[in-house]
């Protein structure tokens, strides 16, 4: 078994004009986890989300996915969920996910109408008459029906019920397989700490530790969200 | 069946405490199969790697054992479960000792008390 | 991949051009009707009505098909829906390509439902000589014949118009790489961008003026007295450097989208 990782990022850095967003990171993550990114609102977590997903350019340092560098290839193996809406309003459920199956080799159709219907979500409705937490719960469907190598999960819980909040992590949890990764962004600790592997915790754009989770809180004697509020503390 | 996990303590030592329980209890009994680790993280809604290390932990301890292809298995040595109910069992005991001394009952006291509690 | 982007580009383009092309062509056909009716006041200001409906989905049709190119550009690689434009497994190239071909796709359609419209309207043995008349005064001072001068100028004005789009494109992906008062920028680089490309035809003819003289007379002299074959020369010679700035500029907006975007 190759020892390639499935993330590396190495000394990526990231400026918008003289303003620093993200200094020297150094990190890599392998296949078969669920990692934890926590930090709080502007840390750059989702700047270095957006960097791995081709939507932001690096000021300097490189992002390999599986060894490669991003591009076509990285793009077929990562399944992302973004913070907001960004389906064309215009199509139905039904048409996206025809527009996913057309782009996505691993991507299964069946599995997402299935999702839909637990969520009690209409196929043949137009997104733009449905609710804002609607179109997220449509685009969660579809990033999870896919087979990908790398998840990328900004905010999934977010303004989400518990009972729905249960039914995400379910499906994360029963989604997991020994050659995918899970990245969750999330500032919602205690609500998603249980089924982490790993937690990297990033401030004011620098890794400040890259930690086994169950590790991090037999060290600290404490959950991973109270150890988050002492570092972090105003 | 919900499981209620404390996040202040690692997660898989909490595994193994309910592992445990199901072996003490003969939930699974002496030398029978155990469920993957796949429907076990699904049953306590953890992740599968968080099992697998209490798994291992059993492994350790040598209340279960994994026969390379079949899968794993509850030890046939009864002898060393009952070890295990024992030691809980003394654990249990121990901390109702000490909270009846907390509020001034002795251990003939605490005994007394137990005798008038309805199975 | 591309035929895939395709695809979708142009369902997006139909569904919301169809309505000003049913339009267009649906005043066109009232305007027709009703000029050829028994005509009373009541029936002339319906008619005038019908004919002011008409030109206004006409512009509309133009403007739209414009505007919604360089709109669709922008928010696809720019706005919210980049976020899944960007992550699908497509190259930069593939993406633009595809916009660009609907682009063309859709002037063209676009061009030809105005004309069509225009000659619904329009269309009669009169009408058609009062044009060829009107053209002849011009072309037969070149000698030349009106099809030629007709079917010249469409196709220029229609490569006129393309190239203006595309260097809406070359804006907007300019202008979005500033941190900040993108659609300022966006627009200024179009512009700047379209009068670059203009003075850059207008010196490759002049270039070309200097190894042809009857192209330099057409720098010299302001009379129309000129020698036919200039013209069409000229024609022909400003045909195929839109052509090559269109080319040209298509590879540029390539290679400065391949150099990554920022997203905000």
């Amino acid at each position: 078994m190759s020892n390639m990782k499935l993330l590396e990022i190495k000394c990526l850095n990231k400026s918008f004009n003289t303003k620093e967003i993200l200094k020297d990171v150094n990190l890599s993550i392998s296949s078969g986890k669920i990692v934890g990114l926590l930090g709080k609102n502007g840390a750059g977590k989702t700047t270095l989300i957006k960097l791995i997903n081709d939507l932001l350019t690096p000021t300097s340092g490189e992002i390999l996915i599986n060894g490669k560098k991003i591009g076509v290839e990285t793009k077929k193996v990562v399944s992302y969920l973004p913070e907001r809406t960004y389906l064309n309003k215009q199509m139905k459920v039904s048409e996206v996910i025809e527009y996913f199956k057309d782009f996505y080799k691993d991507f299964d159709a069946e599995k997402a109408k299935k999702l839909l219907k637990d969520l009690d979500l209409d196929i043949e409705e137009h997104l733009s008459k449905m609710s804002k937490g609607m179109q997220e719960k449509v685009q969660l469907v579809l990033v999870m029906s896919r087979k990908a190598d790398l998840y990328i999960l900004d905010e999934p819980l977010g303004g989400v019920d518990p009972a729905t909040r249960d039914y995400i992590l379910d499906t994360i949890l029963s989604n997991f397989n020994e050659n995918a990764s899970v990245i969750i962004s999330t500032h919602l600790i205690s609500d998603i700490e249980r089924i982490l592997d790993e937690v990297i915790f990033i401030d004011k754009g620098e890794i400040i530790l890259q930690s086994d989770a169950d590790k991090l809180r037999n060290k600290e004697k404490a959950s991973i969200d109270e150890i988050f509020r002492r570092m972090f503390k105003c | 069946m919900e499981f209620t996990f404390d996040n202040n303590i690692p997660i898989y030592i909490q595994l193994l405490e309910y592992m445990k329980i199901y072996l003490i209890s003969g939930v699974f009994k002496s030398g029978e199969k155990l469920p993957s680790v796949r429907e076990f993280s699904n049953t306590f809604k953890v992740n599968p790697n968080t099992m697998q290390k209490a798994l291992a932990e059993l492994e350790s301890m040598n209340l279960i054992y994994t026969e390379r292809t079949n899968g794993k298995y509850v030890t046939k040595d009864e002898k060393l479960i009952e070890k295990l109910k024992d030691e809980y069992a003394i654990t249990l005991a121990k901390s109702y000792f000490q909270g009846m001394k907390r509020i001034g009952l002795g251990k003939a006291d605490s005994i007394k008390y137990l005798e008038r509690i309805d199975e | 991949m591309l035929n895939k982007l395709l695809k979708y580009d142009l369902k997006y383009m139909i569904k919301n051009m169809a309505i000003f092309y049913i339009l267009s062509i649906f005043f066109a056909i009232t305007t027709r009707i009703l000029f050829n009716m028994e005509q009373s006041v009541i029936i002339n200001i319906i008619g005038q009505i019908s004919v002011g409906c008409m030109f206004a989905m006409i512009i509309n049709t133009l403007i739209n098909t414009i505007m919604r190119s360089w709109v669709r550009f922008r928010d696809s690689l720019y706005k919210d829906e980049s976020y899944l434009t960007h992550t699908l497994p497509v190259t930069k190239n593939d993406l633009y390509n595809s916009k660009f071909i609907q682009t063309l796709i859709f002037f063209f359609i676009s061009f030809i439902v105005v004309l069509i419209s225009l000659f619904i309207a329009y269309y009669s043995k009169e009408n058609w000589l009062a044009i060829t008349n009107y053209v002849k005064t011009i072309t037969t001072g070149l000698n030349m014949s009106t099809s030629f001068f007709i079917t010249m100028a469409i196709i220029i004005i229609f490569l006129e118009v393309f190239n203006a789009i595309q260097c809406g494109f070359l804006g907007i992906i300019l202008g979005n790489k500033m941190n900040n008062g993108k659609i300022g920028y966006s627009v200024l680089f179009g512009f700047i961008t379209y009068l670059v490309a203009q003075s850059l035809i207008l010196g490759l003819v002049f270039v070309y003026g200097l190894f042809d003289s009857s192209i330099m007379e057409l720098f010299k002299t302001a009379t129309i007295n000129i020698d036919v074959e200039a013209f069409k020369v000229l024609a022909i010679l400003s045909s195929l450097l839109y052509i090559m700035i269109i080319f040209i500029m298509s590879i540029l907006c390539k290679k400065e989208l391949n150099k990554g975007v920022n997203v905000e």
